[in-house]
């Protein structure tokens, strides 16, 4: 399959969305909620890029796009630009003091000085949906979009100490703005209105996860209680046993 | 209010156990559980999960969205007032001014002795007798700010009879 | 006076019923029961003759007499003269505000006259309970044509042929739709009835459902047949009750007859129906959306670059049209393509139902061929504007759909020509404005609406209604500057280009229709600090123009707050420090002295 991105031809595999054609040629398409692994949400709408199919253009987001056999297509052209500016402009409004949207809006030259921008306002969250992405994976599902329309947010049932959260903190992880509150501090994580006891790794000393965390990647993995040892001491190793547990479950 | 505990739960595994335990039954689940209590009492949103298989927060999430769904406990008496665009522009805003002023309440809320609940819906489809409002199903058609008060006075009615 | 072939037809539909028809209904049959007449006339309660808003209505066959806005307090009367001694009762008759005369017949109302039934065509004729009398006219006559004398090419020809359009909105060919969806071999396939009918001031879907729910099963089974697909789901709106009632009833008693089921009428072809309620939620009339609700997860829509004929319930190939689109298969099977192009215009073919509410004298359903012109259906059809007031416009397709204004009445109803001026078809609501509504503030209320019904699943259609409605806001509270109108045609572009599905994309139709065609209004409430249709009660104000003012004194009388004072016979005055703006003076004044002002008070004196 031949796909013209921005005026070079590349091929493209059957199935595949243009994000992640573009990807693999090292194209850059401006995106938040798309990370590997949760690919295809098409909630921040960030990624559009113009396609022209046999001589009709559209807009169209990368993310979710299936390519087809010969479209031309313009991730940079001036009705993009023009639009996304307006999106960061968007998720500027929601979150008004959020470091890596205003880098974007910095980025895109997106005037901040705007009439009905609120500085007071502390929202961090632009509702990408990794942060339940990520949670439903590990097969927790402590978290879900609660509510709808511009009410939408991210929360536990009931805003409640979830008995489901494991205090992972996967959300924290995936989280493109850095808006999911969390808190270590002696021995103890607060997340999502829970507090967990902290482990200690063996070999270093310092507090890295919960305990709930370690036994449910123990029983998931189904092995027996190894030492507790903490990410910078067997980083590597974790996460690698991590990755195995998400393809053996799903 | 009722709390949770004055809750049959019996019924609640009678409304659950009438469905086969997948999942596209789960919005039909809840809307039966809404008629049954008037709202989605939390305990029972726990048992629907565990009958389901199905995460507490899924649940929580379409409890959340669909409108048809309520987390709070409503009033006795559920008056949807309609504010669909006929409505609207034939003054369904007065009809809901009125309505609070009469009940001391705002929109979504329930008065103290749980008689009324003020709901403002979308569009109850009938158009025609603009404006409308509905109480437990039963509609008002070309209402005025006048006949708000008849109305009310008439479930008003109905408690002293009883 | 025969009795033996008389039938007393009550409608039972919800706009009558809200009017206690069903309280006429049980007395005439008591009524009759304590009549000696020696043939009982047959009492039946059907569904709805579209012109709710006269409703009760009573129709006596064959004599074809319509009584309008019957109560109890009437039924004796309608027993002892009319079915026992052949009398007209005049005070129930319809005065037809055209004609300027009452009728004996409805059909004679100018209200009737201009229609043409097709979808409609069984409703206020039949007890929409009895399967017996769809039968009687004709019904499942179709569904056994196709199940005995053709293939599925065949039915599919017929249905591309007759150039059936979905009646649901954006008016995508059916007959297309249904050929797609046939040539995938990738079963079970489905079929769904989108009976979710969110649009404010639309209510032909619920209408069909209670009162001719067969023909929407029929149609599903010919499309079933068709495509090979066995399973259907009529998703229904919450508020729905008695349509979703009538409509399983109708399932169960055609189950019973063998028309659904296990082979159906002996043909060996499955296939069964199911009712899904739906949750509430308006982007559920969205197709994913609405088939992510059936699969029991949160309506929240996806991309649609991969189609539901192939890819939709369950990610199964699915057939999804609505109420109406359903309701027109049978007479099509039945009287074949040509007949159903011969109606309407070209590319345009057969009828649309309308729902015609609003500041119209004449509210209801009106059934009429494509190209109508909106002209003929405001004014002859509707009868023209309550209080014979200014029209000022009118507004389709609910929040999806746009304005047009009085500069194109004479624009033909159809699905190009209202999409080439920027509104569209969407279900039919048709809602008539006068100079009393505020094309502002109207903006504004659509953005409301979206706000709560958005799913809130992407950024531009969140984020972009919500500023948007912050806008609107401010401006009919007289904060707006000129730029902000700028500031929407730029956020409308951006929200309709990068929205992830129809409600998104269509969200801004009505902010931009109102600025294409009412800028002035805009410019009114933020430059001249005025709502002139006083409705934005921070930019109105009110008073009396002396020369007009008669001294009748009714303002006076109707104000709540005692704001008006004056002498017998002697022009009033309002006195603005009291006035609470509520317009009753305005809406009661028989002279038209009562004018709206602006922030500032106009006044002589």
């Amino acid at each position: 399959m031949k796909v013209k991105i921005n005026g070079k031809l590349y091929n493209g595999n059957t199935g595949e969305t243009l994000m992640e054609l573009a990807k693999r040629n090292n194209i850059y398409i401006p995106n938040l909620c798309h990370k590997k692994g949760f690919e295809g949400q098409g909630r921040c709408r960030l990624c559009i890029v113009e396609i022209n199919d046999g001589g009709k253009t559209k807009i169209v987001s990368s993310c979710v796009y299936p390519i087809k056999d010969g479209i031309e297509v313009s991730t940079n052209s001036d009705k993009i630009i023009k639009i996304r500016k307006n999106i960061i402009l968007l998720l500027l409004l929601r979150t008004p003091n959020n470091d890596t949207i205003k880098s974007l809006a910095k980025e895109y030259n997106v005037d901040i000085h705007y009439k009905y921008l609120d500085n007071k306002k502390k929202e961090n969250c632009i509702l990408c949906g990794l942060c339940v992405e990520a949670c439903d994976k590990l097969g927790t599902k402590a978290i879900s979009l609660v509510n709808r329309g511009t009410t939408k947010k991210v929360s536990t049932p009931y805003d409640d100490a979830s008995k489901d959260c494991i205090g992972c903190a996967a959300c924290v992880e995936v989280c493109p703005t850095d808006a999911i509150s969390i808190d270590d501090k002696n021995g103890k994580r607060t997340i999502w209105n829970r507090t967990f006891n902290l482990v200690s790794c063996s070999i270093c000393g310092k507090y890295f996860t919960t305990y709930e965390a370690l036994k449910y990647t123990d029983d998931k993995l189904n092995i027996e209680k190894e030492n507790q040892i903490c990410n910078s001491c067997k980083r590597k190793e974790i996460s690698k046993k991590f990755k195995e547990s998400f393809k053996n479950t799903y | 209010m009722k709390i949770d505990s004055s809750i049959d739960y019996n019924e609640t595994i009678k409304i659950i156990r009438k469905y086969p335990n997948e999942k596209k039954f789960t919005l039909a689940i809840l809307q039966d559980i809404q008629k049954e209590y008037g709202f989605i009492p939390k305990e029972v949103m726990t048992k629907i999960s565990d009958y389901l298989n199905i995460p507490l927060s899924d649940i929580y999430s379409m409890s959340t969205f669909y409108k048809a769904l309520s987390l709070k406990e409503k009033g006795k008496y559920i008056i949807k007032v309609c504010n669909g665009t006929a409505c609207h522009i034939r003054g369904s805003n007065s009809l809901i001014e009125e309505l609070t002023d009469i009940l001391n309440i705002a929109p979504e809320e329930t008065t103290e002795d749980g008689l009324f609940s003020i709901e403002i819906v979308n569009c109850l489809g009938a158009c025609a007798l603009a404006p409308v409002m509905m109480v437990n199903g039963k509609y008002y058609g070309s209402m005025t700010k006048e006949k708000v008060k008849t109305v009310i006075d008439e479930y008003r009615g109905l408690e002293h009879e009883q | 006076m025969n009795n033996s072939n008389r039938k007393i037809l009550v409608c039972c539909g919800t706009g009558c019923l809200a009017n206690n028809s069903f309280e006429v209904y049980t007395k005439l049959k008591e009524k009759l029961k304590d009549t000696k007449i020696a043939v009982q006339p047959l009492v039946k309660a059907t569904g709805c003759n579209g012109l709710c808003e006269k409703g009760p209505v009573v129709k006596i066959l064959p004599d074809d007499i319509s009584y309008f806005k019957v109560s109890t307090k009437d039924v004796d009367a309608i027993v002892e003269k009319t079915i026992l001694n052949g009398e007209i009762i005049d005070k129930l008759l319809y005065y037809d505000t055209n004609e300027k005369k009452k009728l004996i017949s409805h059909k004679d109302a100018t209200f009737y006259k201009h229609q043409q039934k097709i979808s409609l065509r069984n409703i206020g004729e039949v007890d929409p309970l009895l399967i017996e009398d769809y039968l009687e006219r004709d019904g499942y006559k179709a569904l056994r044509k196709v199940l005995f004398e053709m293939t599925s090419e065949e039915i599919i020809d017929v249905i591309e042929a007759s150039g059936l359009r979905g009646r649901g909105g954006a008016g995508f060919p059916t007959g297309s739709k249904w050929r797609t969806c046939y040539k995938y071999n990738n079963f079970p396939k489905y079929i769904v009835c989108n009976g979710d009918e969110g649009d404010p001031g639309a209510f032909m879907d619920r209408s069909i459902m209670e009162g001719d729910p067969n023909t929407v099963i029929e149609g599903m089974i010919i499309c079933g047949y068709a495509i090979k697909s066995h399973k259907g789901y009529l998703y229904i709106r919450d508020e729905y009750e008695l349509a979703r009632k009538n409509m399983q009833i109708a399932i169960d008693n055609a189950k019973k007859h063998g028309y659904l089921g296990e082979n159906i009428i002996g043909s060996n072809f499955d296939f069964d129906l199911e009712i899904v309620r739906g949750g509430g939620a308006f982007v559920c009339g969205e197709s994913s959306a609405l088939m992510a609700s059936i699969e029991g997860n949160v309506g929240e829509p996806r991309a649609k670059y991969i189609r539901s004929v192939e890819k939709g319930l369950w990610n199964q190939p699915t057939i999804l049209n609505n109420v109406e689109t359903w309701a027109n298969i049978p007479p099509i099977i039945s009287n074949g393509a040509k007949w159903f192009k011969s109606i309407g215009i070209e590319n345009n073919s057969g009828t649309k139902v309308f729902s015609l509410v609003g500041k119209v004298k004449n509210t209801g359903l009106v059934e009429v061929p494509m190209g109508t012109k909106l002209r003929e259906l405001v004014f002859d059809i509707g009868g023209g504007i309550i209080k014979d007031r200014p029209f000022k416009a009118i507004q389709t397709g609910g929040p999806s759909g746009g304005c047009i204004p009085k500069e194109h009445l004479d624009i033909s109803l159809d699905f190009d020509s209202l999409s080439n001026i920027g509104s569209m078809m969407g279900s039919g609501g048709v809602i008539v404005m006068d100079d009393t509504t505020c094309m502002v503030e109207l903006a504004r209320y659509y953005m409301e609406f979206l706000s709560e019904e958005s799913c809130g699943k992407c950024t531009t259609c969140r984020e972009g209604i919500k500023i948007m409605l912050e806008i609107l806001t401010n401006i009919t509270k007289g904060e707006g500057e000129l730029e902000d109108i700028e500031l929407l045609l730029d956020l409308s572009e951006t929200i309709s280009n990068a929205s992830l599905c129809g409600l998104g994309k269509t969200a801004p139709n009505p902010v931009i229709t109102t600025i294409k065609y009412f800028k002035d209004e805009y410019i009114d409430h933020i430059v001249n600090q005025k709502c002139n249709a006083g409705i934005c009660k921070k930019l109105t104000s009110y008073y009396i123009e002396e020369e007009i003012c008669i001294g009748c004194g009714l303002c006076a009388k109707k104000c709540p707050t005692n704001a008006i004072t004056g002498i017998k016979k002697e022009p009033h005055i309002i006195n603005a420090d009291i006035c609470v703006k509520c317009g009753a003076c305005f809406t009661n004044c028989p002279t038209g002295a009562v004018k709206i002002g602006g922030v500032v008070v106009e006044s002589k004196n």
